[in-house]
């Protein structure tokens, strides 16, 4: 009867759904690639630095020591200073200048001397039991020891007669005027002396016999240091002139020594072989010695032209001024390359280093006489000045640019002038040594040309031979006699201290044209 | 719907690199460094005038800590003349202003046997010069 029935479900789908979802459909859409570029940008230039640089730098008559860090304010700033200050400077400056307010105005530091004394007179006994004369006098680098040399000036033979060399210090307390801190014994006449420029004990000298000495004065058992020995080509002939001059290419300092045997040779110490070697040698030969008026001269005797003085310029290392004993200045340089024509004379071996005569004479000053030229004193304050003198009683100051002197100066009368030396402090005093026996000192500031102080060397007879100006100590001054006597002086203020327009008037004097 | 898209430019996010900017910072360097020439212009022409006044040996300007900024002798010599007045002009300002504190030091003029030094200070600056006044 009763039986399972499975009967299917009735699907009825809706309606509404459908409707909707009918219009609906699945689209894909994509866009194109984006295309890009990378560039880059940078400024140009680094603008930032603002160093602010004058477009104009040939016509500055400014140093710029510094520019101002760039900075714009300081500049600013800087002229604003400038502007505020201006007047008030230019009318002090135009103030200053026609001003008279201290005309005559003298402060006095120190104490001033007025006086010109003598307070030192020594000689050494045995000298004088000689009758030796004082032929050089030099004061060492520190200005505290003199140191006097004796030998004769009137002696033309070969003299075999010893001498002496002796120092006193004079600033250790006692001088004693009888004994020397230091005799040094010579074989030889001594005829030319100087002291080192920087070391206070070292000397040279220069012999009667032709050799060049060096002594150090702090050895106290043997003061010889090196000589030089009798080669051929050192000097035959007296030494006249020892200076000591700085060798080029090295620090130490050489010995430049003149002789009349016509030659200036330079030495170079080798103080293990106490020995002076020959560094550089210059000879003077008449025929290759510029004459501007010498032509006429004969020429007897041997053709080389004796040396009787020299003199290194301060500021020109190389350029010398020889003067002969013809009378001849000669301005001559270190570095001509010019052969000597020496004569060569036999028995002239030729000695390994042995070193080739140059011939240094560039120019030729016009003579004024024909007899030696004694001395030669460049002058430290102007480039172009020096004195010479010989005997004709007179002192030239030449210009190293002209042949004829710019002024000559009568010293003395008719006697021989035997050296003479500008004043280390005032430019234009210098001092002359006469053979009247009187230092004369001349300022060729003043409108005369009188002496304006005259030291005597006492006693009868007596010729002042040689004198030195102390250069530490400027009031100083050295002078030697033929007495055998050593005086040094001191001098008044006025001639050492420098006046105010003694430069400007030295330039003046230089600049004349001789006529 | 629409899609909206930007065209953008990577550097857009560093706007100041761009090109119109740059012209405008030279332009302001340049401006500075014409106006630091008319300036310069006028320092060199004022201390000009200084320096060929009548017997005027040497001029120098230095700055507040003792340099010298401007000068018209050598090196070694300016260096040691501002180094010097430097201090001396220190010194003479403490002593003016010590004795009155209301008062300062204007002027300084030291007068030697050879020529007269003049000193004009300032806070950042000072001159210098050098007269031979018997010329």
């Amino acid at each position: 009867m009763f039986t399972d029935e499975v009967l299917d479900g009735v699907e009825i789908q809706s309606v509404w759904r459908k409707r909707n979802q009918l219009a609906t459909e699945t689209r894909d859409s994509q866009t194109r690639a984006v295309h890009y570029e990378e560039s880059g940008v940078q400024t140009r230039g680094s603008t930032t630095a603002q160093s602010s640089q004058t477009e104009e730098a040939a016509h500055h008559p400014h140093q710029q020591v510094d520019f101002l860090g760039g900075h714009q304010e300081a500049l600013q700033g800087l002229k604003d200073f400038l502007h505020g200050v201006e007047d008030m400077v230019l009318r002090a400056l135009a103030a200053n200048a026609k001003s008279h307010a201290f005309d005559g105005f003298h402060v006095n530091w120190e104490e001033h001397s007025h006086m010109v004394s003598c307070v030192h007179r020594m000689h050494h006994p045995s000298a004088q039991e000689k009758a030796l004369h004082v032929t050089c006098v030099s004061w060492n680098s520190t200005g505290s020891v003199i140191a006097c040399a004796y030998g004769r000036m009137d002696d033309g033979d070969w003299t075999s007669e010893k001498s002496y060399v002796c120092t006193w210090n004079l600033d250790r307390g006692g001088v004693n005027a009888e004994r020397a801190d230091l005799v040094i014994d010579v074989h030889s006449a001594v005829t030319a002396l100087c002291f080192h420029p920087t070391l206070p004990n070292v000397i040279t000298g220069g012999l009667y016999s032709g050799e060049v000495v060096v002594w150090d004065t702090s050895r106290t058992q043997d003061p010889l240091v090196a000589q030089t020995g009798m080669s051929a080509q050192s000097h035959r002939e007296p030494v006249y002139q020892v200076v000591w001059v700085p060798c080029r290419g090295s620090r130490d300092l050489g010995v430049l020594s003149g002789s009349s045997g016509g030659r200036v040779l330079l030495w170079k110490l080798e103080s293990d072989q106490r020995r002076l070697l020959l560094s550089e040698g210059y000879a003077f030969v008449r025929e290759q010695v510029p004459h501007s008026s010498y032509a006429h001269t004969k020429a007897h005797g041997s053709a080389m032209v004796g040396v009787t003085s020299l003199a290194v310029s301060p500021w020109h290392s190389d350029t010398f001024v020889v003067g002969s004993e013809g009378g001849l200045l000669l301005k001559c340089s270190f570095s001509s390359q010019t052969p000597a024509a020496v004569p060569r004379c036999d028995h002239q071996e030729d000695v390994a280093g042995s070193v080739t005569l140059r011939a240094p004479a560039v120019f030729c000053f016009r003579a004024t006489n024909h007899s030696p030229v004694h001395s030669i004193h460049w002058s430290p304050f102007h480039r172009n000045l020096f004195l010479s003198t010989g005997t004709d009683g007179l002192v030239h100051l030449h210009s190293v640019l002209q042949a004829n002197p710019l002024l000559s100066v009568r010293v003395s009368d008719s006697s021989y002038v035997f050296q003479v030396r500008w004043s280390p402090t005032r430019p234009l005093v210098f001092a002359a040594a006469t053979g009247q026996g009187a230092v004369q000192v001349f300022d060729l500031g003043r409108r005369s040309i009188r002496p304006v102080a005259s030291m005597d060397v006492g006693g009868v007879g007596g010729v002042a031979t040689c004198l030195a100006f102390n250069h530490r100590a400027p009031g100083l001054l050295a002078l030697g006699s033929t007495h055998g006597h050593l005086h040094v002086w001191t001098l008044s203020a006025e001639l050492t201290e420098q006046q105010p327009n003694e430069m400007l008037r030295l330039e003046q004097l230089a600049a004349e044209v001789a006529e | 719907m629409t899609a909206d898209l930007q065209y953008s430019h990577p550097l857009d996010l560093h706007p100041f690199l761009l090109a119109t900017d740059e012209h405008e910072e030279e332009r302001s360097c340049q401006e500075d460094r014409q106006q630091a020439v008319v300036i310069m212009a006028e320092v060199e022409e004022t201390l000009k005038r200084i320096q060929t006044h009548k017997g005027v040996i040497g001029t120098i300007v230095v700055n507040a800590e003792g340099i010298p900024i401007r000068t018209t002798l050598d090196n070694s010599t300016t260096v040691q003349y501002a180094g010097l007045l430097h201090q001396l002009t220190m010194k003479a300002r403490s002593t003016v202003r010590d004795i009155d504190p209301q008062n300062d030091l204007t002027f300084l003029r030291i007068r030697s046997k050879k020529h007269e030094i003049m000193v004009a200070p300032d806070k950042e600056f000072l001159l210098i010069i050098i007269q031979n006044p018997n010329e």
